[in-house]
């Protein structure tokens, strides 16, 4: 029932946000609860081989990471197995993030995107593994509605993303939420290999500039 | 160059790890000598991380003692020598540039610094221009500040380093150990109840001393705190308008300076 009156907020939030106040939504967001400690600080603290820091980075990025790693592979006991060793992973490669090149999620969800990328092409190599998407299917990583709390982050994610063309959206949703190449994009979607790289570029500019992304 | 555009469109589908072997190698040598796409990929990287936001699963639980337990059993990597940066981590090729100390993100984030800089500079210019009361001493004072930060941020020694706050938002604090001064300038962070103010502390071995005051929400800066000195740290606190002399609150963000 509430979920509605939350979508409702958003929306009415979602527009503030077009205003010149538009900084003044994070808080009023996330109203009383604790804030959570800065990634980037902890896994400094982590590379000095501090654990409790690093408890505190693995409830930040579990979700994230293993959310990743799934929409990509699909089975849930693999799956694990891949979000273990990235975790482990931050852990033991603390030391080499550089705040300066970029946020810390952003570091660790590269690491668990590659390997589970690495996974599935390693397999698909093998021909191990049957994998067919109809074109136009809806991956649920880029609108899983049902799966997650609301929150306006996400909100915010999902109406850039309506904000894309058709085939641009469909294009970032297969390579990213699903792993697939863009060659393999291309043949799902029965288009240019040429139409799909540009497609994916503009795509995820225009999602940068619409998400506001600093970099 | 038709090889090199066609390279360059690359950008967005490398970002998703969506180049197959071996173009993805050959895309990887390509980047290494081409800052813009390097950049163009860092940011795609960033706005991946945001797509992941909506794939959030929660893991099994077990997988939380397991990792724990293993990081007990896991030797740690040592850091890099600086300069030397693990192109693998990065997510890219990102070869240092030849100016230096500063990445490249760095040097970004300075050049908003810079332009920042220059807007109070001319703020106070026309502020000034307009309220024929105030001394010529003022006037100079002013243009002193602008000039300091100008010097900081353009030291050949000057290095960057951002943090995320506990109010949301990001600080960033350039520091020339050199001109013994550090510039700190906020963006985007939270908006303050009424008669809260943002105090700038550089917090030594002895204590802390006020560097200034930010009093509004989103972008502040750039402020100059000087006589800094290596061990030092930026931190910022929310204090009662007008400032205090000491910190009475937990600050929001620390920032370390190098040793």
């Amino acid at each position: 029932m509430c979920r509605a009156a939350i979508r409702m907020r958003l929306c009415l939030e979602w527009q503030d946000m077009n205003t010149p106040s538009r900084h003044q939504w994070r808080p009023r967001l996330v109203p009383a609860e604790e804030p959570e400690p800065d990634l980037a600080g902890l896994l400094a603290q982590v590379a000095r081989g501090d654990h409790r820091a690093f408890e505190l980075v693995y409830r930040q990025l579990a979700g994230p990471v293993y959310g990743v790693i799934r929409n990509v592979l699909r089975d849930p006991a693999q799956s694990e197995e891949v979000a273990q060793e990235v975790l482990l992973e931050v852990w033991r490669a603390a030391s080499r993030f550089d705040p300066d090149r970029g946020s810390a999620a952003a570091w660790a969800l590269t690491i668990a995107h590659r390997r589970a990328v690495d996974r599935v092409r390693a397999e698909d190599a093998c021909g191990r593994r049957e994998r067919k998407a109809a074109p136009g299917m809806t991956p649920e990583c880029a609108d899983a509605a049902a799966a997650v709390e609301a929150s306006l982050d996400r909100e915010r994610v999902r109406r850039c993303l309506d904000s894309l063309t058709g085939l641009q959206r469909e294009s970032i949703k297969l390579a990213y939420c699903r792993g697939y190449s863009y060659p393999q994009v291309a043949q799902l979607l029965g288009v240019a290999l040429g139409t799909v790289k540009t497609r994916i570029r503009d795509g995820l500019i225009r999602m940068r500039d619409c998400l506001e992304v600093d970099w | 160059m038709k090889i090199r555009d066609d390279l360059h469109v690359l950008t967005g589908s490398y970002a998703l790890d969506a180049v197959p072997w071996p173009e993805r190698e050959e895309f990887e040598r390509h980047l290494r000598h081409c800052p813009a796409c390097e950049a163009e990929v860092r940011g795609m990287r960033e706005t991946a991380a945001r797509l992941a936001t909506v794939a959030v699963m929660a893991p099994p639980r077990r997988m939380e003692q397991r990792v724990l337990a293993a990081t007990y059993r896991t030797r740690q990597l040592p850091p890099l020598a600086r300069g030397r940066q693990s192109r693998r981590y990065s997510g890219a090729a990102t070869a240092r540039t030849a100016a230096g100390w500063l990445s490249r993100d760095s040097r970004h984030r300075v050049r908003q610094l810079v332009m920042a800089a220059a807007a109070v500079i001319v703020a106070a210019a026309i502020g000034l221009g307009i309220n024929q009361a105030v001394t010529q001493h003022q006037l100079r004072s002013s243009r002193e500040a602008g000039t300091a930060i100008t010097h900081v941020i353009t030291a050949p020694d000057a290095r960057s380093h951002t943090a995320g706050t506990k109010a949301g938002g990001a600080v960033t604090v350039v520091v020339s150990f050199r001109q013994r001064a550090a510039v700190v300038a906020t963006t985007r962070i939270g908006p303050l109840p009424a008669g809260r103010v943002y105090q700038v502390w550089v917090m030594t071995p002895s204590g802390a001393r006020s560097a200034g005051l930010f009093s509004h929400a989103g972008r502040n800066g750039p402020l100059l705190a000087s006589g800094v000195t290596p061990g030092d740290k930026i931190g910022i606190t929310v204090e009662p308008a007008g400032g205090t002399p000491r910190p009475t609150t937990t600050p929001i963000v620390i920032v370390p300076l190098p040793v």
